[in-house]
């Protein structure tokens, strides 16, 4: 079997260099983080979120609402701002079904030229601007990349300054771990065509991120 | 994609006279070396950063067997099936016995290059499967028949213009614009649907974690999640060296590899995946089948190619080679290009048949000063030439040559007579202009580019003057 052969040969090319303790030996290797990662006190984590998702590289907005209940408002003007129709995706996730959505047309599912969705991030990094979703029966994963307005909706005090605070954050181990967690840092973008980057090339084009800080 | 490694210098002669290849090398490599510049200008920790993925690498490969059998076992426990292919027909069989038993018809496909490696698109081929490139580069050569030319962007050799042209006669509704923003819409609209309605999507893993059995993809696109979304089915093949111990160190890597790619800080989707869709998931695949790939890479653990297992298939070291730019991916004549590819694709395919690929380097050590993990590209290439001389493989004209400059060399009075004799021959075929446009017998250098005039004398000659 391919299997035993290839491990065997691998075990024979390592016999003089396996770690005694391998746990140990990979543990120091990661023992402090800061060296090696883009730190930036004194600025806080909600400051450095913000430059970040907004950067140039990054090219989400960011605006702040004093509460959930103030997100449908909120929707309402940026789809009036753009003109769009009135029709959302929503995550059916409670938190955001419970809200009132009077006015609007929402759907629970992305259809495929889905033009605009509501979720709900369960982190934020703060050292790369990016969110972070896992998924969940009421958290699938289309909705986050199909339609071409991403609105995006994350408490303040759910961002954590790097990706290895999210780890810990959701757990490490392999029990821990949902069907995906997509780590998502601004719109869909390519560079193929002679570098040039553009905006939109599968997935969402435009990124609004709504912080709640409640 | 046919190997044609071997015949590299028609490869080449052909590649140089191809004149929009240099404008879009051109082009493409200057941004990205500019860009990557300055992200790492801006990140102080680079330095220990590097050096932290490097030993990271060095500690999983040495643990290597103990990590694959831990990925293993978590990858299985999360409901995935795990495969292992010692070759790369054995990975075509496995691709196509899924397919078959799937009775699939189409698949949507993330770029990897191991994939390209495997010859992925064979294996789908013989399952009667159509294949649907969604990366927008690996689509823009899909639909013009060429083989990747660089292992982050592999339509690098295409310029706008062309691209224009292309879609234009393949898409259904092309734009009518054709500046880069219409033709990225272009390919979304053709592209979209395809997306809903395959029956098996096809990725690669840039990082296996072997504590979770999770693995990881990177895009900037998001194709990689829209493709492995809807279908009932994915496979992801992937090879050994991925792995890495934890979801933490893989974060490591995470910072370094967009930083060298591409020059950003994080590319736009990192996605870790665990096993199939769980009970109460509204979507995601049915079943997940991961194929675990060897391919010569147990081979390289035991000899001096080990440090190469550290590559983590960023593609800068090929942005910043003067050859690669000079020539483009597809001189190569092999998968990998560019410096990384000139160690790969020896060990993977025989000396025998690349033997041009080691010596098609000046040694500037460009290459290794942007590799993320360190790796001593020209040290290698150069023991790869040593290889290739203890085998018996340079060509009568070389060794005559090398004989004749070894007779020189230790002949000082010998040899400065014959560098002033040519010195003052090429001077003479300069004629005060600054440049030669053709030296008689050596046609092969001055047809793609000019020699410079050499100074007035030898260096021994101008210090003795000077002294
Ligand atoms: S050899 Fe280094 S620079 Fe080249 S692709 Fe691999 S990791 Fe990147």
């Amino acid at each position: 079997m391919s299997r035993d052969a290839i491990l065997r040969k691998i075990d024979n090319a390592n016999a003089v260099r396996m770690s005694s303790d391998v746990a140990a030996a990979a543990a120091a290797l990661i023992a402090e983080p800061d060296g090696y990662r883009a730190t930036f006190a004194p600025q806080s984590v909600y400051d450095r979120f913000v430059a970040k998702a907004t950067s140039e590289t990054v090219t989400a907005t960011v605006e702040d609402i004093a509460s959930l209940e103030a997100l449908p408002e909120a929707v309402a003007a940026y789809i009036a701002n753009n003109e769009l129709v009135p029709r959302i995706a929503l995550q059916p996730r409670d938190s955001l079904t419970e809200l009132n959505w009077s006015g609007f047309e929402t759907v629970d599912q992305a259809q495929m030229n889905e033009t605009l969705a509501v979720t709900f991030a369960d982190a934020a990094i703060a050292e790369t601007g990016s969110l972070v979703f896992r998924t969940a029966p009421d958290a699938p994963v289309l909705l986050n990349f199909l339609p071409l307005h991403h609105l995006v909706v994350v408490r303040r005090s759910s961002i954590l300054p790097h990706m290895e605070d999210a780890f810990d954050h959701f757990g490490t181990t392999a029990d821990a771990q949902r069907r995906s967690l997509n780590v998502i840092t601004g719109t869909s973008g390519t560079a193929d065509i002679e570098a040039k980057n553009v905006r939109g090339a599968h997935g969402p084009r435009f990124m609004h991120i709504y912080c709640v800080t409640d | 994609m046919k190997q044609t490694s071997h015949q590299f210098s028609e490869n080449v002669t052909r590649a140089l006279a191809e004149p929009t290849l240099k404008i879009a090398l051109d082009r493409t490599t200057t941004l990205l070396r500019t860009r990557r510049a300055k992200v790492i200008d801006a990140f102080p920790e680079y330095a220990k950063a590097r050096e932290t993925a490097q030993k990271i690498k060095d500690h999983t490969l040495d643990n290597l067997g103990h990590y694959l059998r831990q990925f293993e076992e978590n990858a299985i426990a999360s409901g995935a099936q795990v495969y292992w292919a010692a070759t790369p027909a054995e990975a075509r069989k496995t691709v196509t016995d899924i397919c078959k038993a799937e009775g699939a018809k189409t698949a949507t496909r993330v770029k990897s290059m191991l994939g390209e490696e495997i010859g992925i698109g064979e294996a789908l081929a013989d399952a009667g499967v159509e294949r649907i490139e969604t990366d927008l580069a690996e689509h823009i050569i899909q639909l013009a028949g060429d083989p990747p030319s660089h292992i982050v962007m592999p339509a690098m050799h295409k310029t706008q213009e062309q691209v224009a042209e292309l879609f234009a006669a393949k898409h259904k509704e092309p734009s009518e614009e054709q500046d880069v923003t219409s033709l990225v819409g272009s390919a979304r609209r053709e592209l979209r649907a395809k997306f809903m309605n395959a029956d098996i999507s096809i990725s690669g893993a840039n990082f296996l974690i072997a504590d979770t059995g999770s693995f990881v993809t990177v895009t900037n696109e998001g194709n990689a999640e829209l493709t492995t979304t809807p279908p009932k089915t994915h496979i992801v093949t992937v090879g050994i060296e991925k792995i890495v111990p934890s979801l933490k160190h893989a974060a490591v890597f995470l910072r370094l590899l967009s930083r060298a790619a591409i020059g950003t800080e994080i590319t736009q989707y990192t996605t870790f995946f665990n096993g199939p869709k769980r009970d109460g998931d509204r979507d995601g695949p049915e079943n997940l089948h991961i194929v675990l790939v060897d391919n010569h890479r147990s081979d390289m653990l035991s000899d001096f190619l080990r440090p190469m297992l550290r590559c983590i298939r960023c593609g800068a070291c090929m942005n910043h080679c003067p050859v690669y730019a000079a020539v483009g991916g597809h001189a190569y004549g092999a998968v990998y290009p560019g410096p990384m590819g000139s160690v790969l694709t020896p060990a993977m395919t025989g000396l025998k048949g690349s033997k041009d690929l080691p010596n098609a380097c000046t040694l500037n050590g460009r290459c290794r000063e942007v590799c993320p993990v360190n790796i001593p590209l020209t040290d290698m290439l150069r023991a790869l030439r040593a290889k290739q001389f203890d085998e018996g493989m340079p060509t009568p004209m070389t060794k005559w040559a090398l004989r004749l400059w070894g007779v020189m060399a230790t002949r000082p009075a010998l040899y400065r007579f014959g560098t002033g004799v040519s010195n003052m021959a090429l001077r003479l075929l300069a004629r005060g202009r600054g440049k030669i446009t053709s030296v008689p017998l050596a046609g092969g250098w001055t047809r793609t580019r000019d020699l410079p005039e050499p100074e007035a004398g030898t260096f021994m000659q101008q210090y003795k003057k000077r002294r």
